[in-house]
């Protein structure tokens, strides 16, 4: 057997079947919910090493995440940038396009809308608001466009450059910070308080919920809708499960891979954007880390599927704020979230190898 | 330049190669059996966290090391365990043992010890002047008068490059990387050959997080390796997986790396963090210098299916 007759198994396995199923809707959440029960229970023993007790331990993350109105609105705050970046990482990942830089790119996006939030301050709300989250979202296409530009011109395979930027982009927020948009004499690098009408507006009044949240639910229908229903999406379906094919049926593998980075470097940068303007309120260093990572453990919980990247974005928004609050009252390390993250990555990619693999035979 | 200058450029260029080469090590014999390695930078990670932790509960730098390999072994066995039994995706496997890694590392670091981080300082591994050489002038301070570790990277090129080119095992690690039916066809195993492999990457890949936590800095943090392992990758692409050629690579990340921290003390308008970006930038750089003559191994990637 030749070794281009193999596919490279984790899209083709995704894009082979197809999504619309009855059954086979049922047979993926039945696969994410025991990839999540598995890791939980991993994440149980961790908890019994580290001398804690998992059923407490579990019960105070359960509490933190659902026990007040106030929790629940700080859980769906941490949700939104994970299901805006994640649905852009789950399209990209359809292409088989391994865009891991997210977190570069959320970063970029957080810094360029501060800076129109901090410079054009004299404008009223309704416009500095999507100034401020375009500039962010462009901001985060020209950061995603790098890696594109050096997979698509050089052939630098793409993980290795959003990897890289990653650091970069991490660096740039610290670069800034103590440099033009740094507060002078705050203790920690931040930029200085936004003007007001520059602050998300809360979309419950009296919470910390911010309507961040609308925006992500809005592009995830978007992405599900382009996805399945245009030329534009039908073609990463199809450069996804085979680039010859693609090429047969006069599909650009460079147009595509293009946009489709654009797009989630697009998404990554308006969560960037959402993330200082809803939440810090300010740019501050660091904001961005472990977010585009988390993108991806959600993108394939949700097994790739646009719109299932909503309930697996708010899962892990939730374990996070629920991990918080555990680490608060009982101490135990809210790290257990990275380890969750990790295993239940670990389980569903080797479940969507068993299952291409019996397909197959 | 003068001479004073040289000799520290060139002592820190190897200084920061050397945990590189270790894990760039790893990766080529990963790679070279078809399995991507992006994983390396977890199993860096836990090297460093179980190296450290190790040689802070026992008191002893022999079992840190030890420990170090069989950590980032442990987290290659994840890797290998996934890829080759599952057949999971080479690359976001990779990148889930790195969050994996992140994660049991810093959560390790607290649970062990009552919930809270501890403070860890640990002796590091000191200075082994050679006799004779190390009075050389350049060469004896540079390359004769460096710790334990620097001396067991670099030596450790030659035999993997013997390994991989003139031994009967070599030979078949990479035959498997190239046409693992083939391979399969005149008698070998591919699948344990990947899995042996990758946790072989893992073991050397920790090896070179130990030289961090105990041989640079005598301590560990979270999350420490900072992207070390993804640098490494580039190294090996530099050196298109050969032992030889990756050990420049590493240098040159490590000469680039080491010029640009001189560079501070020069008082240019640059802030630390601008001169923090140049390794990223110089591999990326690099990486798009070599475009398209880069040719990895044939199956790299792609599991092998008995038809």
């Amino acid at each position: 057997m030749a070794p281009t007759d193999q596919p490279a198994n984790l899209t083709e396995a995704a894009v082979i079947r197809s999504d619309h199923k009855m059954s086979d809707f049922w047979r993926r959440l039945a696969l994410a919910g025991l990839a999540i029960l598995l890791s939980l229970l991993f994440g149980a023993v961790a908890i019994f090493v580290s001398g804690k007790n998992p059923v407490l331990a579990y019960w105070s993350l359960l509490k933190g995440a659902f026990g007040s109105v106030d929790s629940i609105a700080f859980a769906l705050n941490k949700s939104t940038p994970y299901i805006l970046t994640g649905v852009g990482v789950a399209l990209c990942f359809r292409a088989r396009v391994i865009n891991i830089g997210g977190e570069g790119q959320i970063a970029v996006g957080g810094i360029a809308a501060s800076w129109v939030a901090l410079n054009a301050s004299d404008l009223p709300g309704f416009c500095l608001i999507p100034l401020a989250i375009l500039a962010g979202s462009v901001a985060g296409a020209a950061w995603a466009a790098i890696p594109a530009a050096m997979r698509l011109t050089r052939g630098v395979h793409e993980v290795l450059g959003t990897l890289l930027l990653n650091f970069v982009g991490l660096l740039m927020v610290s670069e800034v910070l103590h440099g033009p948009m740094g507060e002078v004499g705050a203790g920690f690098p931040q930029s200085p308080l936004f003007p007001e009408q520059a602050w998300l507006p809360a979309l419950v009044p009296g919470t910390d919920l911010h309507i961040g949240i609308i925006l992500a639910v809005l592009a995830v229908f978007a992405c599900h809708f382009a996805f399945w229903r245009t030329p534009f999406g039908f073609r990463l379906r199809l450069v996804g499960s085979s680039e010859a094919a693609a090429a047969y049926a006069g599909v650009t593998f460079a147009r595509t891979v293009a946009g489709v980075m654009l797009l989630a470097g697009a998404l990554a940068g308006v969560a960037g954007a959402i993330e200082v303007l809803g939440v810090h309120y300010r740019l501050i260093q660091g904001f961005s880390v472990g977010f585009g990572f988390n993108a991806v453990a959600i993108a394939l919980l949700a097994s790739l599927n646009p719109i299932a990247v909503l309930p697996a974005g708010l899962f892990f928004g939730f374990l996070e704020a629920g991990a918080l609050a555990m680490q608060r009252e009982i101490g135990v390390p809210s790290s257990l979230v990275y380890v969750i993250q990790g295993l239940t990555m670990v389980f569903v990619l080797c479940a969507i190898g068993i299952s291409w693999r019996q397909q197959r035979i | 330049m003068d001479y004073a200058v040289l000799t520290e450029l060139l002592s820190a260029s190897i200084r920061i190669a050397t945990p590189l080469l270790l894990v760039a090590l790893g990766g080529v014999i990963s790679e070279s059996g078809g399995t991507f390695a992006v994983g390396v930078e977890g199993m860096m990670l836990a090297g460093a966290f179980g190296g450290a932790v190790t040689t802070l509960v026992m008191k002893n730098i022999a079992f840190g090391l030890a420990a170090s390999c069989a950590s980032g072994a442990l987290v290659a066995a994840v890797v290998a365990l996934a890829t080759v039994k599952f057949r999971a995706d080479h690359m976001v496997t990779g990148l889930a043992a790195n969050i994996l890694a992140l994660g049991l590392t810093s959560f390790l670091l607290r649970g062990l010890f009552g919930g809270k981080a501890p403070v860890i300082v640990l002796p590091t591994l000191g200075n082994i002047s050679i006799p004779w050489l190390s009075k050389l002038p350049l060469a004896g301070p540079v390359l004769f008068d460096e710790p334990l570790m620097t001396y067991v990277a670099f030596l450790l090129v030659i035999p993997v490059h013997l390994f991989l080119r003139r031994t009967q095992a070599g030979l078949t690690l990479r035959a498997v990387g190239e046409n693992p039916a083939a391979a399969f066809s005149v008698g070998a195993d591919p699948d344990r050959i990947r899995m042996v492999a990758v946790i072989v990457c893992g073991a050397f890949a920790g090896l070179g997080g130990a030289v961090l936590s105990l041989q640079e800095l005598g301590t560990f943090t979270d999350g420490m390796t900072n992207g070390r392992g993804f640098l490494a990758l580039a190294a090996i692409i530099v050196g298109r997986w050969m032992p030889i050629r990756v050990m420049g690579g590493c240098l040159l990340i490590g000469a680039a790396s080491a010029l640009a921290l001189n560079i501070q003390g020069w008082g240019l308008p640059l802030s630390s963090y601008v001169i923090q970006m140049t390794p990223y930038l110089i591999a990326l750089a690099v990486l798009c210098g070599i475009g398209r003559k880069a040719r990895m191994p044939a199956a790299i990637g792609r599991p092998f299916i008995r038809s």
